[in-house]
Protein backbone atom coordinates (compact mmCIF):
# COMPACT_ATOMS: atom_id res chain seq x y z
CA UNK A 1 0.00 0.00 0.00
CA UNK A 2 1.55 3.26 -1.10
CA UNK A 3 -0.08 6.60 -0.86
CA UNK A 4 0.90 8.65 -3.94
CA UNK A 5 0.89 11.78 -1.86
CA UNK A 6 3.65 10.39 0.30
CA UNK A 7 5.70 8.74 -2.47
CA UNK A 8 8.02 11.69 -2.99
CA UNK A 9 10.97 12.27 -0.78
CA UNK A 10 10.11 15.89 -0.10
CA UNK A 11 6.97 16.10 2.02
CA UNK A 12 3.95 17.32 0.01
CA UNK A 13 2.44 20.59 1.09
CA UNK A 14 -1.09 21.73 1.60
CA UNK A 15 -2.67 25.11 2.09
CA UNK A 16 -3.13 26.68 5.48
CA UNK A 17 -5.09 29.79 4.62
CA UNK A 18 -3.08 31.37 1.79
CA UNK A 19 0.18 29.87 3.04
CA UNK A 20 1.57 26.50 2.04
CA UNK A 21 2.63 24.26 4.87
CA UNK A 22 3.87 20.66 4.98
CA UNK A 23 0.88 18.33 5.26
CA UNK A 24 1.97 16.99 8.60
CA UNK A 25 1.83 20.47 10.08
CA UNK A 26 -1.63 21.56 8.94
CA UNK A 27 -3.51 19.69 11.63
CA UNK A 28 -1.14 21.09 14.22
CA UNK A 29 -1.64 24.65 12.97
CA UNK A 30 -5.41 24.31 12.77
CA UNK A 31 -5.35 22.94 16.31
CA UNK A 32 -3.48 26.05 17.47
CA UNK A 33 -6.14 28.27 15.89
CA UNK A 34 -8.96 26.48 17.67
CA UNK A 35 -7.17 26.17 21.01
CA UNK A 36 -6.82 29.91 20.83
CA UNK A 37 -10.47 30.69 20.02
CA UNK A 38 -12.31 27.87 21.84
CA UNK A 39 -13.38 29.87 24.88
CA UNK A 40 -14.99 32.69 22.88
CA UNK A 41 -16.04 30.57 19.90
CA UNK A 42 -19.82 30.95 20.32
CA UNK A 43 -19.63 34.66 20.98
CA UNK A 44 -17.49 35.18 17.88
CA UNK A 45 -19.83 33.10 15.75
CA UNK A 46 -22.78 35.23 16.79
CA UNK A 47 -20.88 38.45 16.18
CA UNK A 48 -19.34 37.46 12.87
CA UNK A 49 -22.52 36.17 11.31
CA UNK A 50 -24.93 38.48 13.12
CA UNK A 51 -26.62 35.41 14.58
CA UNK A 52 -27.39 33.99 11.14
CA UNK A 53 -25.25 30.90 11.82
CA UNK A 54 -28.10 29.69 14.01
CA UNK A 55 -30.41 29.71 10.96
CA UNK A 56 -27.82 27.88 8.85
CA UNK A 57 -27.60 25.19 11.51
CA UNK A 58 -31.37 25.08 11.85
CA UNK A 59 -31.70 24.39 8.15
CA UNK A 60 -29.07 21.65 8.44
CA UNK A 61 -31.16 19.96 11.13
CA UNK A 62 -34.29 20.24 8.97
CA UNK A 63 -32.64 18.60 5.97
CA UNK A 64 -31.02 15.87 8.07
CA UNK A 65 -34.33 14.07 8.48
CA UNK A 66 -33.14 12.71 11.82
CA UNK A 67 -35.77 10.83 13.79
CA UNK A 68 -36.34 9.16 17.11
CA UNK A 69 -33.88 6.33 17.68
CA UNK A 70 -31.38 7.44 15.03
CA UNK A 71 -27.61 7.41 15.47
CA UNK A 72 -26.09 10.76 14.57
CA UNK A 73 -22.43 11.71 14.24
CA UNK A 74 -21.63 15.41 14.54
CA UNK A 75 -18.06 15.77 13.27
CA UNK A 76 -16.10 18.90 14.17
CA UNK A 77 -19.10 19.54 16.38
CA UNK A 78 -17.15 22.18 18.25
CA UNK A 79 -19.26 23.69 20.95
CA UNK A 80 -22.17 21.34 20.37
CA UNK A 81 -24.89 23.49 18.76
CA UNK A 82 -26.01 20.73 16.40
CA UNK A 83 -25.47 17.97 18.96
CA UNK A 84 -27.87 19.64 21.39
CA UNK A 85 -30.64 19.75 18.79
CA UNK A 86 -29.97 16.22 17.58
CA UNK A 87 -30.02 14.95 21.15
CA UNK A 88 -33.57 16.31 21.49
CA UNK A 89 -34.67 14.76 18.21
CA UNK A 90 -33.25 11.25 18.55
CA UNK A 91 -34.52 10.89 22.12
CA UNK A 92 -33.45 8.28 24.67
CA UNK A 93 -33.45 5.42 22.18
CA UNK A 94 -31.06 7.24 19.85
CA UNK A 95 -27.47 8.30 20.18
CA UNK A 96 -25.49 11.38 19.21
CA UNK A 97 -21.71 11.34 18.98
CA UNK A 98 -19.98 14.69 19.17
CA UNK A 99 -16.57 14.25 17.58
CA UNK A 100 -13.90 16.90 17.31
CA UNK A 101 -10.20 16.59 16.68
CA UNK A 102 -9.52 19.49 19.01
CA UNK A 103 -9.47 18.74 22.72
CA UNK A 104 -10.13 22.35 23.74
CA UNK A 105 -13.20 22.66 21.54
CA UNK A 106 -14.49 19.29 22.69
CA UNK A 107 -14.08 20.28 26.32
CA UNK A 108 -15.90 23.57 25.84
CA UNK A 109 -18.66 21.71 23.99
CA UNK A 110 -18.96 19.00 26.62
CA UNK A 111 -19.12 21.51 29.48
CA UNK A 112 -21.68 23.61 27.66
CA UNK A 113 -23.93 20.64 26.89
CA UNK A 114 -23.71 19.24 30.42
CA UNK A 115 -24.51 22.68 31.82
CA UNK A 116 -27.63 22.74 29.67
CA UNK A 117 -28.65 19.31 30.89
CA UNK A 118 -27.93 17.52 27.63
CA UNK A 119 -26.78 14.07 28.70
CA UNK A 120 -27.64 10.40 28.48
CA UNK A 121 -27.73 9.98 24.74
CA UNK A 122 -24.60 11.97 23.86
CA UNK A 123 -21.02 10.67 23.62
CA UNK A 124 -17.93 12.81 23.23
CA UNK A 125 -15.12 11.46 21.09
CA UNK A 126 -11.86 13.10 20.12
CA UNK A 127 -11.38 11.86 16.60
CA UNK A 128 -9.82 12.72 13.26
CA UNK A 129 -12.41 13.09 10.50
CA UNK A 130 -10.06 11.30 8.07
CA UNK A 131 -9.89 8.19 10.26
CA UNK A 132 -13.18 7.92 12.09
CA UNK A 133 -12.96 5.33 14.89
CA UNK A 134 -16.42 3.83 14.29
CA UNK A 135 -17.64 0.59 12.70
CA UNK A 136 -18.87 0.48 9.10
CA UNK A 137 -22.56 1.22 8.43
CA UNK A 138 -23.14 2.61 11.91
CA UNK A 139 -24.76 6.07 11.65
CA UNK A 140 -28.04 7.26 10.13
CA UNK A 141 -26.86 10.85 9.82
CA UNK A 142 -23.38 12.37 9.69
CA UNK A 143 -22.95 16.13 9.80
CA UNK A 144 -19.86 18.27 9.53
CA UNK A 145 -20.54 21.96 10.06
CA UNK A 146 -17.74 24.40 9.34
CA UNK A 147 -15.17 21.66 9.75
CA UNK A 148 -14.34 20.16 6.37
CA UNK A 149 -12.37 23.31 5.45
CA UNK A 150 -9.82 22.54 8.15
CA UNK A 151 -9.29 18.90 7.24
CA UNK A 152 -5.96 18.16 5.55
CA UNK A 153 -7.17 15.42 3.17
CA UNK A 154 -10.80 16.20 2.40
CA UNK A 155 -11.21 13.17 0.11
CA UNK A 156 -10.12 10.83 2.90
CA UNK A 157 -12.52 12.50 5.31
CA UNK A 158 -15.47 12.19 2.91
CA UNK A 159 -14.61 8.53 2.25
CA UNK A 160 -14.40 7.89 5.97
CA UNK A 161 -17.82 9.48 6.52
CA UNK A 162 -19.25 7.32 3.74
CA UNK A 163 -17.86 4.22 5.43
CA UNK A 164 -19.47 4.87 8.83
CA UNK A 165 -22.86 5.77 7.31
CA UNK A 166 -25.54 3.10 6.97
CA UNK A 167 -26.83 2.54 3.44
CA UNK A 168 -29.50 5.20 2.97
CA UNK A 169 -27.79 7.35 5.56
CA UNK A 170 -27.25 11.03 4.88
CA UNK A 171 -24.13 13.18 4.99
CA UNK A 172 -24.63 16.91 5.49
CA UNK A 173 -21.75 19.26 4.90
CA UNK A 174 -22.35 22.82 6.07
CA UNK A 175 -19.47 24.97 4.95
CA UNK A 176 -18.53 28.40 3.70
CA UNK A 177 -18.68 28.63 -0.05
CA UNK A 178 -18.60 31.04 -2.97
CA UNK A 179 -21.09 33.95 -3.04
CA UNK A 180 -23.19 33.79 -6.19
CA UNK A 181 -23.42 37.54 -6.76
CA UNK A 182 -20.30 39.48 -7.87
CA UNK A 183 -21.17 42.67 -6.04
CA UNK A 184 -22.10 40.84 -2.89
CA UNK A 185 -18.85 38.91 -3.15
CA UNK A 186 -16.84 42.17 -3.12
CA UNK A 187 -18.61 43.42 -0.01
CA UNK A 188 -18.11 40.05 1.64
CA UNK A 189 -14.38 40.14 0.82
CA UNK A 190 -14.02 43.58 2.33
CA UNK A 191 -15.86 42.42 5.44
CA UNK A 192 -13.92 39.25 5.96
CA UNK A 193 -10.43 40.58 5.29
CA UNK A 194 -10.61 43.80 7.27
CA UNK A 195 -13.48 43.73 9.73
CA UNK A 196 -13.24 40.09 10.73
CA UNK A 197 -9.57 40.09 11.88
CA UNK A 198 -10.28 43.33 13.73
CA UNK A 199 -13.20 41.78 15.59
CA UNK A 200 -11.01 38.78 16.34
CA UNK A 201 -8.35 41.08 17.73
CA UNK A 202 -10.83 42.92 19.94
CA UNK A 203 -12.61 39.91 21.36
CA UNK A 204 -10.16 37.03 21.46
CA UNK A 205 -7.00 39.14 21.10
CA UNK A 206 -6.07 36.95 18.16
CA UNK A 207 -6.33 38.54 14.72
CA UNK A 208 -4.29 35.81 13.03
CA UNK A 209 -6.81 33.07 13.76
CA UNK A 210 -9.55 35.07 12.13
CA UNK A 211 -7.35 35.98 9.21
CA UNK A 212 -6.84 32.24 8.79
CA UNK A 213 -10.63 31.81 8.88
CA UNK A 214 -11.12 34.31 6.04
CA UNK A 215 -8.29 32.81 3.98
CA UNK A 216 -9.30 29.21 4.52
CA UNK A 217 -12.82 30.06 3.32
CA UNK A 218 -11.36 31.30 0.01
CA UNK A 219 -9.27 28.15 -0.39
CA UNK A 220 -12.19 25.82 0.23
CA UNK A 221 -13.69 24.15 -2.87
CA UNK A 222 -16.76 25.91 -4.27
CA UNK A 223 -20.27 24.42 -4.44
CA UNK A 224 -19.84 22.40 -7.64
CA UNK A 225 -16.34 21.14 -6.75
CA UNK A 226 -17.46 19.87 -3.36
CA UNK A 227 -20.50 18.27 -4.97
CA UNK A 228 -18.31 16.37 -7.44
CA UNK A 229 -15.93 15.39 -4.63
CA UNK A 230 -18.85 13.81 -2.77
CA UNK A 231 -20.02 12.04 -5.92
CA UNK A 232 -16.52 10.74 -6.60
CA UNK A 233 -16.36 9.37 -3.06
CA UNK A 234 -19.52 7.37 -3.79
CA UNK A 235 -22.42 9.47 -2.51
CA UNK A 236 -25.63 9.51 -4.51
CA UNK A 237 -28.31 12.16 -5.06
CA UNK A 238 -25.86 14.86 -4.02
CA UNK A 239 -27.45 18.30 -3.91
CA UNK A 240 -26.60 21.62 -2.34
CA UNK A 241 -28.51 24.65 -1.09
CA UNK A 242 -26.95 28.10 -1.08
CA UNK A 243 -27.70 30.19 1.97
CA UNK A 244 -27.21 33.91 2.52
CA UNK A 245 -26.23 34.47 -1.11
CA UNK A 246 -23.83 31.52 -1.25
CA UNK A 247 -21.66 32.59 1.70
CA UNK A 248 -22.61 29.24 3.10
CA UNK A 249 -23.72 26.11 1.26
CA UNK A 250 -25.28 22.97 2.64
CA UNK A 251 -24.39 19.83 0.68
CA UNK A 252 -26.33 16.66 1.18
CA UNK A 253 -25.49 13.20 -0.14
CA UNK A 254 -27.04 9.79 0.43
CA UNK A 255 -25.03 6.59 0.86
CA UNK A 256 -26.26 4.05 -1.70
CA UNK B 1 -33.85 32.06 5.17
CA UNK B 2 -36.46 34.65 6.11
CA UNK B 3 -39.01 31.93 6.72
CA UNK B 4 -36.54 30.05 8.87
CA UNK B 5 -36.04 33.22 10.90
CA UNK B 6 -39.80 33.74 11.27
CA UNK B 7 -40.32 30.14 12.31
CA UNK B 8 -37.45 30.35 14.79
CA UNK B 9 -39.09 33.44 16.30
CA UNK B 10 -42.51 31.82 16.45
CA UNK B 11 -41.01 28.70 17.99
CA UNK B 12 -39.35 30.70 20.76
CA UNK B 13 -42.60 32.54 21.50
CA UNK B 14 -44.72 29.39 21.59
CA UNK B 15 -42.24 27.50 23.74
CA UNK B 16 -42.08 30.39 26.19
CA UNK B 17 -45.89 30.23 26.55
CA UNK B 18 -45.85 26.43 26.82
CA UNK B 19 -43.40 26.64 29.71
CA UNK B 20 -45.98 28.68 31.65
CA UNK B 21 -48.38 25.74 31.72
CA UNK B 22 -47.26 23.15 34.24
CA UNK B 23 -48.81 20.23 32.35
CA UNK B 24 -48.18 21.13 28.71
CA UNK B 25 -44.57 19.99 28.39
CA UNK B 26 -45.02 16.56 30.03
CA UNK B 27 -48.01 16.00 27.75
CA UNK B 28 -46.03 17.08 24.70
CA UNK B 29 -43.21 14.73 25.75
CA UNK B 30 -45.57 11.83 25.02
CA UNK B 31 -45.66 12.96 21.37
CA UNK B 32 -41.88 13.13 21.07
CA UNK B 33 -40.35 11.47 18.08
CA UNK B 34 -43.48 11.91 15.98
CA UNK B 35 -43.64 14.27 13.01
CA UNK B 36 -46.74 16.25 12.04
CA UNK B 37 -46.90 17.90 8.64
CA UNK B 38 -49.30 20.76 7.94
CA UNK B 39 -49.66 21.20 4.21
CA UNK B 40 -51.56 24.37 3.38
CA UNK B 41 -52.99 24.25 -0.13
CA UNK B 42 -53.98 27.89 -0.58
CA UNK B 43 -51.66 29.75 -0.18
CA UNK B 44 -49.14 26.95 -0.62
CA UNK B 45 -46.77 26.45 2.28
CA UNK B 46 -45.73 23.58 4.48
CA UNK B 47 -44.97 23.35 8.15
CA UNK B 48 -43.50 20.47 10.10
CA UNK B 49 -44.18 20.25 13.82
CA UNK B 50 -42.18 18.07 16.18
CA UNK B 51 -42.99 17.99 19.86
CA UNK B 52 -40.84 16.98 22.80
CA UNK B 53 -40.39 17.78 26.47
CA UNK B 54 -38.80 21.12 25.64
CA UNK B 55 -41.70 22.31 23.55
CA UNK B 56 -42.43 22.44 19.85
CA UNK B 57 -40.03 22.55 16.95
CA UNK B 58 -41.28 24.22 13.78
CA UNK B 59 -39.60 23.60 10.45
CA UNK B 60 -40.38 24.55 6.88
CA UNK B 61 -38.84 21.32 5.65
CA UNK B 62 -38.00 17.97 7.19
CA UNK B 63 -35.91 15.29 5.55
CA UNK B 64 -38.08 12.42 6.84
CA UNK B 65 -41.67 11.28 6.29
CA UNK B 66 -44.35 12.67 8.59
CA UNK B 67 -46.43 10.40 10.87
CA UNK B 68 -49.49 12.55 10.29
CA UNK B 69 -50.20 14.86 7.40
CA UNK B 70 -52.95 17.47 7.39
CA UNK B 71 -53.77 19.04 4.02
CA UNK B 72 -56.20 21.95 3.93
CA UNK B 73 -56.58 25.52 2.71
CA UNK B 74 -55.63 28.32 5.08
CA UNK B 75 -59.29 29.13 5.86
CA UNK B 76 -59.94 25.61 7.19
CA UNK B 77 -56.66 25.64 9.12
CA UNK B 78 -57.67 28.90 10.75
CA UNK B 79 -61.11 27.65 11.75
CA UNK B 80 -59.45 24.49 13.02
CA UNK B 81 -57.17 26.58 15.19
CA UNK B 82 -59.93 28.68 16.75
CA UNK B 83 -62.94 26.36 16.87
CA UNK B 84 -63.71 24.27 19.93
CA UNK B 85 -65.36 21.55 17.89
CA UNK B 86 -62.43 20.41 15.79
CA UNK B 87 -64.02 17.18 14.62
CA UNK B 88 -66.60 19.09 12.56
CA UNK B 89 -63.89 21.02 10.73
CA UNK B 90 -61.76 17.90 10.23
CA UNK B 91 -64.66 16.15 8.54
CA UNK B 92 -65.07 19.01 6.07
CA UNK B 93 -64.64 18.26 2.36
CA UNK B 94 -61.52 20.43 1.96
CA UNK B 95 -59.59 18.82 4.79
CA UNK B 96 -57.48 15.74 4.16
CA UNK B 97 -55.69 13.77 6.86
CA UNK B 98 -53.21 10.99 6.24
CA UNK B 99 -51.57 8.84 8.88
CA UNK B 100 -52.17 8.92 12.61
CA UNK B 101 -54.87 11.54 13.20
CA UNK B 102 -54.78 10.87 16.95
CA UNK B 103 -51.39 12.56 16.99
CA UNK B 104 -52.89 15.74 15.59
CA UNK B 105 -55.79 15.66 18.04
CA UNK B 106 -53.40 15.18 20.97
CA UNK B 107 -51.36 18.18 19.93
CA UNK B 108 -54.51 20.27 19.44
CA UNK B 109 -55.77 19.24 22.88
CA UNK B 110 -52.54 20.28 24.57
CA UNK B 111 -52.65 23.67 22.88
CA UNK B 112 -56.34 24.13 23.64
CA UNK B 113 -56.04 23.16 27.30
CA UNK B 114 -53.25 25.64 28.00
CA UNK B 115 -53.78 27.08 31.44
CA UNK B 116 -51.11 29.63 31.76
CA UNK B 117 -49.67 30.32 35.15
CA UNK B 118 -49.35 34.06 34.61
CA UNK B 119 -48.81 34.65 38.27
CA UNK B 120 -45.55 32.71 38.15
CA UNK B 121 -44.30 34.78 35.23
CA UNK B 122 -45.35 38.01 36.92
CA UNK B 123 -43.76 36.92 40.19
CA UNK B 124 -40.41 36.77 38.44
CA UNK B 125 -40.71 40.51 37.89
CA UNK B 126 -42.72 41.77 40.86
CA UNK B 127 -41.89 39.19 43.53
CA UNK B 128 -44.43 36.81 45.14
CA UNK B 129 -46.36 39.43 47.16
CA UNK B 130 -46.80 41.80 44.25
CA UNK B 131 -47.83 38.97 41.96
CA UNK B 132 -50.40 37.74 44.51
CA UNK B 133 -51.88 41.23 44.96
CA UNK B 134 -52.02 41.88 41.23
CA UNK B 135 -53.33 38.39 40.58
CA UNK B 136 -56.19 38.57 43.08
CA UNK B 137 -57.19 42.09 42.09
CA UNK B 138 -57.32 40.96 38.46
CA UNK B 139 -58.92 37.61 39.19
CA UNK B 140 -62.01 38.83 41.05
CA UNK B 141 -63.23 41.24 38.31
CA UNK B 142 -62.56 38.57 35.70
CA UNK B 143 -64.55 36.01 37.68
CA UNK B 144 -67.33 38.49 38.32
CA UNK B 145 -67.49 39.29 34.60
CA UNK B 146 -67.58 35.61 33.71
CA UNK B 147 -70.35 34.86 36.24
CA UNK B 148 -72.37 37.87 35.11
CA UNK B 149 -72.07 36.90 31.47
CA UNK B 150 -73.21 33.36 32.35
CA UNK B 151 -76.27 34.46 34.32
CA UNK B 152 -77.16 37.10 31.71
CA UNK B 153 -77.14 34.41 29.04
CA UNK B 154 -79.37 32.17 31.18
CA UNK B 155 -81.80 35.01 31.98
CA UNK B 156 -82.05 36.05 28.36
CA UNK B 157 -82.75 32.49 27.25
CA UNK B 158 -85.43 32.11 29.93
CA UNK B 159 -87.05 35.42 29.00
CA UNK B 160 -87.17 34.69 25.27
CA UNK B 161 -88.59 31.19 25.64
CA UNK B 162 -90.75 31.42 28.79
CA UNK B 163 -91.86 35.02 29.26
CA UNK B 164 -92.16 36.56 25.83
CA UNK B 165 -92.69 33.27 23.98
CA UNK B 166 -90.67 34.64 21.07
CA UNK B 167 -88.58 31.48 20.90
CA UNK B 168 -89.46 27.88 21.51
CA UNK B 169 -87.91 26.40 24.66
CA UNK B 170 -85.40 23.61 24.30
CA UNK B 171 -87.51 20.95 26.05
CA UNK B 172 -90.56 21.94 24.07
CA UNK B 173 -88.68 21.82 20.79
CA UNK B 174 -87.25 18.43 21.69
CA UNK B 175 -90.74 17.07 22.34
CA UNK B 176 -91.91 18.30 18.92
CA UNK B 177 -88.88 16.76 17.24
CA UNK B 178 -89.63 13.44 18.94
CA UNK B 179 -93.20 13.59 17.72
CA UNK B 180 -92.01 14.31 14.21
CA UNK B 181 -89.63 11.36 14.40
CA UNK B 182 -92.47 9.09 15.56
CA UNK B 183 -94.67 10.34 12.74
CA UNK B 184 -91.94 9.69 10.21
CA UNK B 185 -91.48 6.15 11.47
CA UNK B 186 -95.28 5.56 11.38
CA UNK B 187 -95.35 6.86 7.83
CA UNK B 188 -92.53 4.53 6.83
CA UNK B 189 -94.39 1.58 8.35
CA UNK B 190 -97.60 2.59 6.57
CA UNK B 191 -95.80 2.84 3.26
CA UNK B 192 -94.30 -0.60 3.72
CA UNK B 193 -97.70 -2.00 4.62
CA UNK B 194 -99.39 -0.52 1.55
CA UNK B 195 -96.66 -1.95 -0.60
CA UNK B 196 -97.14 -5.37 0.89
CA UNK B 197 -100.91 -5.15 0.37
CA UNK B 198 -100.45 -4.05 -3.22
CA UNK B 199 -98.22 -7.08 -3.75
CA UNK B 200 -101.01 -9.31 -2.32
CA UNK B 201 -103.62 -7.91 -4.72
CA UNK B 202 -101.40 -8.18 -7.73
CA UNK B 203 -98.97 -11.08 -7.14
CA UNK B 204 -97.83 -11.42 -10.81
CA UNK B 205 -96.34 -7.96 -10.88
CA UNK B 206 -92.57 -8.28 -10.88
CA UNK B 207 -90.75 -6.85 -7.88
Amino acid sequence: MTDPRKAHDAEPTTHFGYKNVPESQKAQKVAEVFHSVAAKYDLMNDLMSGGVHRLWKRFTIELSGARHGNRVLDIAGGTGDLTRQFSRIVGHTGEVVLADINASMLKVGRDKLLDKGVAGNVRFVQADAEKLPFPDNYFDVVTIAFGLRNVTHKEDAIASMLRVLKPGGRLLVLEFSKPTNQLFSKAYDAYSFSLLPMMGKLITNDADSYRYLAESIRMHPDQETLKSMMETAGFERVSYHNMTGGIVALHRGIKP
Amino acid sequence: MLRAALLAGAERGINRILRLDPTALPRLARLSGRIIEIDCTAPAWRLFILADDEGLRLASDWGADADCRLRAPASSLLSLAVSRNKTAVLHGPEVEINGDSGLLMNLAEVLQDLELDWEYEISRWLGPVGAQLLGSSLRSPVEWARDSAGSLRQDLADYLSEESRMLVGQAEAQARFDELDDMKLALDRLEARIERLALHLNPERPE
